[in-house]
């Protein structure tokens, strides 16, 4: 790698002191004059018809200074990103227990949620679709009148069904996962007004201020110009904050008050009424050669979206791109189906559909493993994806590909290095056993074919020889400001504290995309280089103006433009400053706009399949099971990624343990329990996430060299593949520690107990 | 949303009795309000007066008096875990206090209310029945002494009468032929309500020998309060403890002692099986360590 000052070194969060010392305003924190409170009235029901809503009481209630239904929406009532089919405020249906039926804004917090009370909604309970397999029966009742599969996504390559009968080994079986909630520390929260010019302004943390913009505009029948969307900061997202949430309430209530409106969810509210991730069933059956050759693939994968499309189709589409992991197979036949359900509502999370079938795939790959008695490294480096190849669904990678290296890598860490110290027997405590297990996984950088997918920077030189750089991503915890400010130091040679971020705004910002896909470096970072590249022309220009020389003999080092040769000669930055206010009375500003590369081919019936770039990782786990209860203790933890080059080493460590304990959530203890339509756990006391005892004293981050090309400082996303795969090293562990395989996620104690007792009368009754 | 509350703070336990007498039925105390401020905010506490006892000095203590240990209800489980006396004298009630939410509410839960909040969850509640605590109440009329099984007729209620405060734990002091253990399952390692937990103390016959001539067993978690064990209690005694299939076949019996119920935590049948392996795990260990108590 060449010598950076910024990149590639471990660069403290730039926003950290603020956090740590509480300075940062977060939206929860915003207070204005005669600010109004707002709340929504969430559905009685899962499914049922609105006969009449009666809001006059509610209306005449001192304090309450407005009450809004269905009526009250001005343009479309409907949003979501992909298909618009979830009301702002419902009409004549409710379709699942967080939709939202009227709001009120009053003098004080109080006094909305007594008004709340006084709304009269007269309903009529229709029957719940619950059932994800049933409701794909065509004598199910519907939640949307098209019928409750949303989409239908089907891939098929070579000759499947010759495939299987070649096939020496095939191997059979259904994996289900549940629905697992981001949890961010800071629900939806925020405050709209109405500020100079009459510019509706809405603060809300969200992962995508310019599509915020587009949508409400859409929704308040108002000119987008005239919608600031103000995004950031935000105390976690995790993909539950990329679709609206309470945005366009918020603004309705503030047009219609014309006062500040403030919104604040509780944890309750914001577990019942916003986005999980889509419980899965997935049907898998794959056929192997006796070498451990794969050579077909049939999967059909169930997803349970509940009320409303939002990103259901894209993630469904997600999971049947990587449904085969990174993994060589010509006669593949993946189906997907999003299902209307009346189950809350899913959407985007941190994996986006790979999650799910990273537990199915490498669930299946171990026990392939063990019937061939291969081990399981072999038989992955064996059917392994590699630079040239063409993956499952038909796109031919000529990006880097790390599948084999981060499988080489496994020998680098500790874990694997001194696994057999860490598996010795417990001699005192004979019940309690120890297995290690691993998983490999992959993951697409930024939206895939068909989607726009771009990012934009902008860049302004300040009069301190300084610059800002101003990127439409949202900071929501992963770093991505403090990564901007590396490469903007880096591309203008210049202190990193010269540079200012500004993210999530509409008007400071470029439009950059959603935050999300792994996307937020690779594009931000292209953008904010294009955009530096400009600005460090325009410098260059002036500099050889007050320097009386060429642009080419020039050279730009540490705040200053100096002459090749003559290092003496120079300008600070300052300098060139001052040059320009004198002469034009302002500052340059520069812009960065790049297009992410494409596959080269499409998938039809689909949403943005399939990708270009990929980021790879191996997760590996150690574990303890106690047999007498079934529990489950992760010992040490372990990714090798390939994500490129990094760019900042301490931000890819902080994902890489955020990452394997959320994934260590999600495959032990996560799992949001919905019974006919209504929520069972809607707060931490029983939505069990995991504790800090909970989680391994170690979690190793270790990297391999395979720089991307095409990426920002050759880097690319690691954002979620650093999650998706610690789920089933976990499962591929307990497996190795006490012999049962886990088929459904969460793996919980009761599970694991409940399967240890069924291997027990299994062997009782072979040996009897 | 929390309902408007009259705040009303004690300084001294005379006051604090007559406070209670002058509202009788409409008054609530509230010690370290880790269990009252989340009921107040779920809207689930009828009263409107809300007593305040926290800095009542004469309720925060521990001491030994005449072969027993005195805990008076302000003590934290924080208190408890740094306290050298408890430690020596009361070690299963400091394994429970243990393993009570996380080191925030360990600092602001107290025993006392642990105890009047009633849950078949309380942490301590099991280890107290083991430790064979009595618990002094007192009132504006006089005061009485009960024993901690007969303190609780059901989830969240308890023989205290509304003009009661809970002014005083005492138990017997654990004596050097004495062993036990308290076990908690939780779906998680910390902040996590018992799915099930248990205790159990037991005397040594004879030491060197897997004998014992006393032995209490109680289960939290698994009836609508703290429950004995007692056919588990009476194995015990009448056999010796010299195997894991001796010391499986006794923890067995405590299927017959347990009436659990299913909900969102576990299983009727997981409690169930729960009850027999945990109390097994714990007499295990206790045996591979020569059934010498952990300190
Ligand atoms: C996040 C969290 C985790 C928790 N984890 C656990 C756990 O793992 N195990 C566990 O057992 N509990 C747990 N709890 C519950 C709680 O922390 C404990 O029960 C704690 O000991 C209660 O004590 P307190 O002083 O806070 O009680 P308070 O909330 O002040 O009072 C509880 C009840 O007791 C009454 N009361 C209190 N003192 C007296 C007195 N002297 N006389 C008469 N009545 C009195 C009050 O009126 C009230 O009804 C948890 C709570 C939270 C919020």
């Amino acid at each position: 790698m060449e010598d950076f000052k910024y990149i590639g070194k471990s660069v403290p969060r730039i926003d950290a002191a603020d956090k740590a010392s509480g300075e940062i305003k977060y939206m929860s924190d915003l207070n204005f004059p005669g600010m109004l409170f707002g709340k929504i009235l969430r559905a009685k029901y899962p499914h049922a018809l609105i006969k009449k809503i009666d809001t006059s009481q509610a209306k005449a209630l001192p304090g309450v200074i407005a009450v809004v239904t269905h009526e009250d929406v001005p343009g479309l009532n409907g949003f979501g990103i992909v298909t618009p089919d979830q009301p702002v405020l419902c009409k004549d249906k409710v379709r699942y227990v967080g939709d939202a039926v009227a709001a009120v804004a009053a003098e004080t917090g109080e006094l909305a949620e007594k008004a709340l009370a006084l709304i009269d909604v007269e309903y009529e309970p229709l029957p719940v679709v619950d059932d994800l397999i049933e409701a794909t029966q065509s004598d199910s009742p519907k939640v949307h009148d098209g019928g409750n599969i949303h989409l239908h996504t089907k891939v098929v390559r070579g000759d499947v069904e010759k495939a299987f009968k070649e096939a020496d080994l095939i191997v059979e079986h259904t994996y289900c996962t549940e629905r697992q909630e981001h949890a961010f520390l800071e629900m939806e929260t925020g405050v709209a007004r109405i500020e100079e010019d009459n510019i509706l302004t809405i603060y809300a943390g969200s992962q995508y201020p310019h599509r915020d913009q587009m949508q409400l505009s859409r929704c308040l029948a108002l000119n987008p110009h005239k919608i600031r969307v103000v995004s950031y900061p935000v105390g976690g997202a995790f993909g539950g904050k990329d679709e609206l949430t309470i945005q366009p309430v918020l603004g309705l209530l503030a047009l219609r008050t014309k006062r500040p409106v403030k919104m604040v969810m509780t944890r309750e509210e914001s577990i019942i009424s916003y986005w999980k991730r889509h419980p899965m069933i997935m049907k898998y059956k794959t056929g192997v050669k006796n070498d451990g050759t794969l050579i077909v693939n049939k999967v059909t994968i169930y997803a349970d979206t509940g009320a409303y499309a939002s990103l259901g189709g894209p993630v469904v589409n997600l999971a049947i791109e990587h449904a085969c992991g990174p993994y060589k197979l010509s006669n593949v036949d993946i189906e997907g189906y999003c299902i209307y359900t009346n189950n809350g509502v899913s959407g985007a999370f941190r994996g986006f559909g790979v999650p799910q079938t990273a537990f199915a795939v490498e669930t299946q790959m171990d026990i392939i493993a063990e019937k061939l008695g291969i081990a399981p490294i072999e038989l992955r480096r064996k059917n392994a994806l590699r630079k040239g190849d063409i993956a499952p669904v038909g796109n031919k990678l000529t990006t880097s590909v790390g599948t084999v290296a981060v499988l080489e890598g496994i020998s680098k860490t500790k874990l694997w290095k001194e696994r057999e110290k860490y598996l010795v027997k417990n001699t005192k405590k004979p019940w309690i056993k120890r297995g290690f297990g691993f998983a490999l996984t992959y993951q697409g950088t930024g939206l895939g074919v068909g989607l726009p997918d771009y990012g934009g920077a902008i860049l302004k030189f300040c009069e301190n020889g300084g610059f800002e750089v101003g990127v439409g991503m949202v900071d929501y915890g992963q770093g991505i400001g403090t990564s901007y400010a590396q490469i903007a130091a880096e591309m203008m040679k210049c202190p990193i504290d010269k540079i200012r971020v500004l993210l999530g705004d509409t008007t400071l910002t470029a439009d950059s995309g959603p935050t999300s896909a792994s996307r937020g470096l690779y594009l931000g970072g292209k953008a904010t280089i294009i955009a530096a590249e400009n600005m460090m022309t325009i410098l260059k220009e002036k500099a050889a103006e007050m320097l009386e020389t060429s642009v080419k003999d020039l050279d730009a080092e540490n705040g200053y433009i100096c002459m090749k040769n003559r290092p003496e000669k120079r300008v600070s930055y300052e300098e060139i400053a001052a040059q320009f206010m004198k002469e034009l009375h302002h500052l340059p500003e520069t812009e960065g706009h790049f297009l992410m590369p494409l596959a080269d081919m499409k998938v039809e019936n689909a949403f943005g399949l399939p990708h270009h770039i990929f980021a790879f990782s191996v997760h590996l786990a150690l574990v303890e099971v106690n047999t007498l209860t079934g529990q489950t203790k992760v010992l040490k933890g372990a990714e090798v990624i390939d994500a490129g080059d990094i760019v900042n080493r301490q931000g890819l460590e902080a994902q890489t343990e955020g990452g394997f304990v959320m994934g260590m959530g999600y495959g032990l203890f996560e799992n949001t329990v919905i019974e006919k339509g209504v929520f069972k756990t809607t707060n931490f006391s029983t939505y069990i996430i995991p504790s800090v005892e909970d989680v391994p004293f170690e979690i190793e981050t270790v990297t391999v060299v395979n720089p991307e090309e095409t990426g920002p400082y050759r880097s690319k996303g690691v954002a979620e593949t650093v999650m998706c795969a610690t789920a089933p090293a976990i499962t591929n562990a307990i497996y190795n520690a006490v012999g049962v395989r886990i088929f459904k996620l969460p793996a919980t104690s009761e599970l694991v107990y409940t399967l240890l007792q069924k291997n027990e009368e299994k062997c009782n009754e072979n040996t009897n | 949303m929390m309902k408007a509350l009259n705040y009303l703070r004690a300084d001294t336990i005379d006051s604090a009795l007559q406070y209670l007498d002058e509202f009788k039925q409409d008054i609530r105390i509230l010690a370290g309000g880790t269990d009252l401020v989340v009921r107040l905010k779920q809207d689930m506490v009828e009263e409107n007066n809300i007593l305040d006892i926290s800095r009542i000095k004469e309720l925060n203590d521990i001491f030994r008096e005449n072969g027993a240990i005195h805990l008076l209800p302000l003590t934290t489980h924080t208190d408890i875990l740094e306290s050298e006396t408890i430690s020596k004298y009361a070690f299963i009630l400091r394994e429970a206090c243990a393993t009570i939410g996380s080191p925030q509410i360990r600092n602001r839960g107290t025993l006392g209310g642990n105890i009047v909040n009633a849950s078949p969850a309380g942490d301590s509640i099991s280890a107290l029945f083991v430790q064979a605590a009595r618990l002094k109440l007192k009132s504006i009329n006089g005061e009485r002494v009960v024993s901690i099984e007969e303190f609780f007729t059901g989830p969240g209620k308890t023989v205290l009468e509304p003009n009661e405060l809970l002014v005083d734990i005492f138990m017997p002091e654990l004596e050097e032929n004495e062993t036990g253990f308290f076990k908690k399952l939780g779906q998680r390692d910390a902040l996590a309500i018992a799915v099930l937990n248990v205790a159990v103390k037991m005397r040594i016959r004879e030491a060197g020998t897997n004998a014992f001539d006393r032995a209490v067993v109680a289960f939290g978690a698994v009836a609508p309060t703290v429950v004995r064990g007692r056919r588990v209690e009476k194995a015990i005694i009448s056999s010796s403890l010299d195997s894991p299939e001796q010391i499986h076949y006794i923890a067995r019996l405590a299927f017959r002692e347990v009436s659990p119920i299913s909900d969102i935590r576990a299983s009727l049948k997981y409690r169930q099986d729960m009850s027999i392996n945990l109390l097994y795990e714990g007499l295990l260990e206790l045996s591979a360590n020569d059934w010498k108590r952990k300190v």
